[in-house]
């Protein structure tokens, strides 16, 4: 097991460094590619060619990208120092690099962002992983009838449903027409946990139904093809209770395959809920990579990704783990 | 959503935008006294005058501000949110509602300069008594060594920059980081004899110089100073000191106990505190203004297109909002130098064919968006002629006939291909949209070409060799004029000898001996009203070559708080006199 | 990243479940003709049936756009000033429920008063022909790499398959608005990086199950035959694997086609798809989050145009995939 363990985190490493290799090659060879000078966006408009220079020898822009990229994986694990004028600004590791558009490392940005990304993710997490596996099994067990094909319209019909028109018409009804929710700008849980819970509510709800639709499919086909196997007739033939097959003994294997796809689907969503921070405007890490974007400010789009990446890889990795506690036979592979 | 009110935004970063100003325009000392109410109250006289303290103002802002630090301030907004609250420059604008508003008046100089008769040399005196927050005087040397930051241009970016330009005078300083002197003032254009004294020697004549201090940092001490991170506690000389800096999100300032109101005649300072929300997203601002929870937008860029469909509709809002000239002109540049605009007639064909109603509603209608332009200087700068309207643009409504006719002299009676170039931000590419569709009835069938904001005043079409191998026919701009005169105005727009290779303004690339010859009397002249007077004839003069289409005198619509007292339009900003206004319920 | 679901239905197929399928499936298509079969089944599938007959009534109007809104709109990017009140700028438009008359079926824009329905059936060009122009490229690469993979093995499969891995690991949206903003934002430039990038990152959900597939055909009988009467790898690839592969691919192809055009609608949602004034329903989209207090129909329309086409993909693709596998026809 921990010969196994080992060799995952070996490949999740490498993995990230490939990802990261890429991703700073894409970011600051494009520009020079399609022709602009990442200096030029940090001068103003009037500066000489001088002055684009000079930012670019501060940025350590005219080096050679290997020289830039091992600068920046030296930052990340020992921190580093950046020119500033009459004195030195340390960034501490991990050092994502420094946003010179903010003035601030990369790092601490993204921890100010992260609660939010976090309560939104978890929060739909709970309401799409108990709701989508709870339609499915209802579902599966009532197969053929009425309610099994309202929920399996609703869950199609959920996964067509962009969440930029969800989002945008949940707002429409319930802020600016049933004023159930007050909208506005998002607080700290600790600050106020009901306010916290206002602003959330219709991002959960509008995140969850997009994941929950694709869970309450998942949950049908795997309890149906679950319920038909010899070990489930046989609990049956026992004489044991529906609630207790269907509870105990079918939900064990209906869950193993949720659970890891729940865990790659979180993973996922923490790297930056994009399109719902944006449609809901919540100051999360989706919108701080858009605002990122739209001021080119490359450090903080370079931070946010790798920091995206390194949630799907630690997903991928637990999940792996978890797999190879239930299934031994993974370990071999 | 965000994203848009952050593209706006962005978009005018470019715009080289300072401050804009004012000649015209009556004076509203009248009004003054008893208050105006109502819609545009704030335009034209003083909303709730009051002299009560105490209470905290709240602003908010879509976006971070560009930065604290007086040397690399360059929008319209902060340059009035600093001056009014922590950086004091030896002298400032009056503060004052109407044309008031626009003279200098000494701030940290105990009076205007002297300056001597060959105009190369000015000399400032200090106040007494002037200190920074933490209680040591301000001499000469803050002041000089404040100037010499914005030379250091790799450390500093993004400030006006006008006095280095000026006062570098072929020394090459490369700002106090690298200063070899080892007071790190080594500039030499600027001395100061002694504690209270600062000299200014200038290479040629150059009447607009105060202007020029005014948009810079006043004092840095040199012992505070922390280079690039300055921006989280800039040293204050004003009414107010930043108590705590949270980019990105919250900027809060308390009353500076070091600020002495008996050297300070300019401001008000009546609230005890001062907030501003920052990076919120522009609907919630809007709806945070209308239900009374913010007082005002610190950017003054207008509300969004719902809350101004909202304000217009409803008589109970609207009596609260101000939709006041900013002093920005929206215009488009043809390229004198991309055929088949190296005619005149081309130039012409469009001047007629333009939809500027269309255009106009595209910004945003004739409250939020502007009035139709039909000269190149808008209605607050001094010099404009409303009756200034050669091609007949008053209605805003293409002149499909004329059009044609031009056409015809120039030898294109079909019509002709083009390129029309744009932001991909905001509202621009609906301008450029209305634009092509207007065209296109004539048969000027030109494509849209857009690209990337930031870069696009800098080297898209601020570089004359990239408009002419993209064949840049056409080219949508802005413009708010840095300080409020014709020559801050104008000058870069249309004198021939500033057309530069990159981050170049003379777009159009118009280089007319008799405009050139025009502009240097105009520098030259000391009397403003006969300087007035020349830059008027240079409009006319530029309107004729037809190489500049204006569109709209921008307006932007702001909502204020009806807690707010003083309010009034600076003309010198083009936005509310942030520095004198208070609130009336002392919260 | 919030356009999931792919990510879950794929990565359903474990490897074990996809050997599993395979063997029924197999004997299904050597036995008779399964396009015969699926048709059949197909055919009792009305609700399948639907979503196909949706599908391709939306590929005439996307074809014939240009004729439809002749008889029925307006030139596409005519601005019509009288639909409109410039003195509110514009907005909401002149009438009720967004300006929808018997002249301007769906509306006028706000703003411009641009005809709605000539946006939306131009809207319709953009997002199939990105989408489909994507799936297209990642159908192929995706058969490449996973015919690849799966056939050759050994360190061939690994490194394949690690590649796929790496793909799927990227934060996408993320990944590609930064991309797309700083290359130049020009029509051509635009479509052709936007389809590389769909394309590019969604070949991985391809090639995971061709080369899955390719795994457990390689060891079957009549592959072995085939090598034992002395065909080449070539020829084994194209006359015994790729048949047998054109189901599941089918299948897939199909799926992937709705997520590609969310894909596209949210670029275009977030500024970085294709540039005005070429129509996009996500860029109508995000333009109406300007306005849509005022002029609800004005998000309304191009909203319902997503989802009218994404659910009729996935109803189609569903059904395809009932009438293609007979397990999950039980």
């Amino acid at each position: 097991m921990i010969n196994f363990i080992l060799r995952r985190v070996v490949t999740s490493v490498v993995l990230l460094i490939i990802i990261s290799m890429v991703t700073f090659g894409v970011f600051f060879m494009v520009p020079k590619l399609a022709g602009t000078n990442p200096a030029e966006l940090y001068v103003g408009k009037s500066a000489t060619p001088a002055d684009v220079a000079a930012t670019a020898r501060k940025l350590g822009l005219d080096k050679p990208i290997y020289v830039q990229y091992g600068e920046f994986m030296k930052g990340l694990v020992a921190g580093r120092e950046y020119d500033n004028g009459p004195d030195k600004t340390h960034c501490a590791a991990p050092c994502f690099g420094y946003s010179f558009r903010n003035d601030r490392p990369v790092w601490p940005l993204l921890l100010d962002r992260l609660p939010v990304t976090i309560s939104l993710t978890v929060g739909a997490a709970i309401i799409w992983l108990l709701g989508g596996v709870l339609a499915g099994v209802i579902s599966a067990l009532r197969r053929g009838s009425v309610l099994d094909r309202i929920v399996m319209v609703v869950a199609l019909a959920g996964v067509s449903l962009p969440i930029y028109f969800t989002g945008l018409l949940a707002q429409l009804f319930f802020v600016h027409n049933l004023h159930w929710f007050k909208g506005g700008e998002y607080v700290n849980f600790a600050d106020d946990p009901f306010g916290w819970a206002n602003k959330l509510f219709l991002g959960w709800v509008t995140l969850a139904l997009l994941y929950a639709a694709t869970y309450a499919r998942l949950t049908r086909a795997q309890m149906l093809e679950t319920v038909s196997e010899d070990y489930i007739r046989t609990a049956r033939a026992k004489g044991l209770r529906e609630r207790v097959v269907v509870g105990k003994h079918a939900m064990r294997s209906v869950l193993t395959p949720i659970v890891t796809i729940f865990g790659l689907d979180l993973g996922a969503a923490l790297g930056g809920a994009i399109l719902t921070e944006s449609v809901f405007s919540l100051p999360g890490i989706g919108r701080l990579s858009i605002d990122a974007v739209n001021t080119k400010d490359l450090p903080v789009v370079l931070g946010v990704t790798l920091f995206g990446a390194m949630f799907i890889v630690l997903a991928n990795f637990l999940v792996d783990i978890v797999y190879a506690v239930i299934d031994p036979r993974v370990r071999l592979s | 959503m965000r994203i848009k009110r952050g593209a706006v935004v962005a978009g005018t970063v470019a715009l080289a935008l300072g401050l804009s100003a004012c000649g015209g325009g009556g004076s509203s000392s009248d009004n003054a006294s008893k208050g105006a109410s109502g819609y545009n109250a704030g335009v034209h006289g003083i909303v709730n005058p009051s002299e009560k303290k105490g209470g905290t103002l709240r602003f908010g802002y879509t976006s971070d501000v560009d930065s604290l630090d007086p040397t690399r301030i360059y929008y319209a907004s902060g340059q009035n949110f600093m001056r009014a609250f922590y950086n004091r420059t030896l002298l400032t604008p009056a503060s004052k509602p109407g044309a008031d508003g626009l003279i200098l008046e000494p701030d940290m100089a105990e009076v205007l300069p002297e300056i001597s008769a060959d105009k190369l040399t000015y000399t400032f005196k200090l106040k007494k008594g002037l200190k920074f927050e933490d209680g040591t005087p301000v001499t000469s040397k803050d002041v000089k060594y404040g100037i010499e930051r914005s030379f250091a241009t790799d450390v500093l970016s993004g400030g006006p920059p006008y006095l280095k330009d000026m006062l570098d005078q072929g020394q090459n300083y490369p700002g106090p980081y690298k200063d070899t002197d080892p007071e790190k003032l080594g500039l030499k254009s600027v001395q100061t004899p002694d504690d209270s004294t600062i000299v200014f020697k200038l290479a040629a004549p150059f009447s607009d110089f105060p202007y020029l201090l005014v948009m810079a940092a006043g004092a840095v001490p040199k012992a505070k100073d922390t280079g690039e991170k300055y921006t989280n506690h800039p040293v204050s000389t004003g009414p107010y000191m930043v108590e705590k800096f949270d980019p990105g999100k919250k900027l809060t300032m308390v009353r500076n106990p070091n600020w002495d109101p008996a050297t300070d005649k300019t401001r008000k300072a009546l609230p005890d505190r001062i907030e501003m929300t920052l990076q919120m997203n522009a609907d919630e601002l809007d709806k945070q203004l209308l239900d009374g929870t913010l007082d005002l937008d610190f950017g003054q860029t207008g509300v969004q297109q719902a809350a101004q469909a909202k304000i217009l509709l409803d008589p109970n809002l609207k009596k609260n909002a101000d939709a006041p000239n900013n002093g920005a002109i929206r215009y488009a540049a043809l390229s004198t130098q991309v055929a088949p605009f190296d005619n005149v007639h081309c130039r012409k064909a469009v001047q007629y064919a333009t939809d500027k109603t269309a255009i106009q509603t595209a910004r945003g209608g004739s409250e939020n968006g502007g009035d139709i332009a039909v000269n190149m200087l808008p209605p607050n700068i001094g010099g404009h002629d409303p009756k200034l309207d050669p091609y007949n643009t008053k209605s805003g409504k293409p002149q499909v006939d004329k059009a044609k006719e031009e056409l015809k002299l120039c030898g294109k009676p079909n019509g002709f291909e083009t390129k029309i170039a744009v932001r991909n931000k905001g509202k621009e590419p609906k301008m450029a949209e209305a634009l092509q569709q207007s065209l296109a009835a004539v048969g000027i069938k030109a494509t849209i070409d857009q690209s990337d904001a930031s870069l696009y005043f800098r080297s898209t079409i601020g570089s004359p060799a990239n408009v002419h191998s993209k064949g840049y026919g056409i080219m949508v701009a802005g413009w708010l004029a840095d300080f409020p005169t014709g020559y801050g105005y104008l000058d870069v727009l249309v004198d021939g000898r500033l057309i530069l290779p990159s981050g170049n303004n003379n777009y159009e690339e118009l280089n007319d001996p008799e405009i050139n010859s025009l502009i240097d009397q105009a520098k030259a002249e000391p009397d403003a009203k006969k300087a007035q007077a020349i830059w008027s004839q240079i409009n006319a003069k530029v309107m004729d070559t037809a190489s500049l289409v204006p569109f709209v005198y921008e307006k932007a619509m702001n909502y204020r708080n009806p807690r707010l007292t003083n309010v009034f339009q600076d003309q010198y900003w083009g936005e509310w006199s942030f520095g004198q206004l208070g609130v009336s319920d002392g919260k | 990243m919030t356009l999931g679901p792919v990510t879950s239905s794929t990565d359903l197929t474990t490897p074990a479940e996809e050997e599993a399928s395979t063997v029924t499936d197999g004997k299904k298509i050597e036995g008779r003709s399964l396009g015969r079969i699926a048709w059949t089944r197909l055919k009792r599938d009305k609700v399948a049936l639907t979503g196909g007959g949706i599908i391709i009534f939306l590929i005439l109007v996307a074809i014939f756009a240009p004729v439809l809104n002749k008889l029925f709109g307006h030139p596409v990017n005519e601005f019509h000033q009288d639909k409109i009140d410039p003195n509110l700028g514009g907005i909401p438009p002149i009438g009720t429920w967004g300006g929808i008359s018997t002249d301007f079926l769906l509306g006028v824009q706000p703003v411009t008063g641009r005809d709605l329905f000539s946006q939306i059936i131009y809207g319709a060009q953009t997002s199939l022909l990105i989408a489909l122009l994507a799936t297209l490229l990642a159908v192929m690469i995706g058969i490449v790499v996973g015919i690849t993979a799966g056939f050759f093995g050994g360190w061939i499969d690994s490194l394949f398959s690690r590649f796929m891995d790496l793909i799927l690991a990227f934060p996408l949206i993320l990944f590609a608005i930064a991309l797309i903003s700083v290359l130049p934002p020009t029509y051509w430039y635009r479509v052709t990086v936007i389809v590389l990038i769909i394309g590019g990152f969604s070949w991985p959900y391809i090639g995971r199950i061709v080369r899955g597939q390719t795994l457990s055909l390689r060891e079957r009988e009549f592959v072995e035959a085939a090598r034992s009467i002395g065909a080449g790898n070539f020829r084994i690839i194209f006359r015994e694997l790729l048949p047998n592969l054109a189901a599941p691919i089918l299948v897939y192809s199909t799926l992937i086609i709705p997520t590609n055009i969310l894909f596209e609608a949210a670029l275009s949602f977030l500024g970085v798809g294709v540039p005005s004034p070429t129509p996009s329903w996500g860029r109508l989209l995000s333009d109406a989050v300007n306005y849509y207090e005022y002029d609800p129909m004005y998000m309304v329309v191009p909203g319902t145009a997503i989802f009218i086409t994404v659910l009729a993909f996935n109803l189609f693709g569903d059904g395809l995939r009932d009438a293609l596998d007979p397990k999950s026809n039980r």
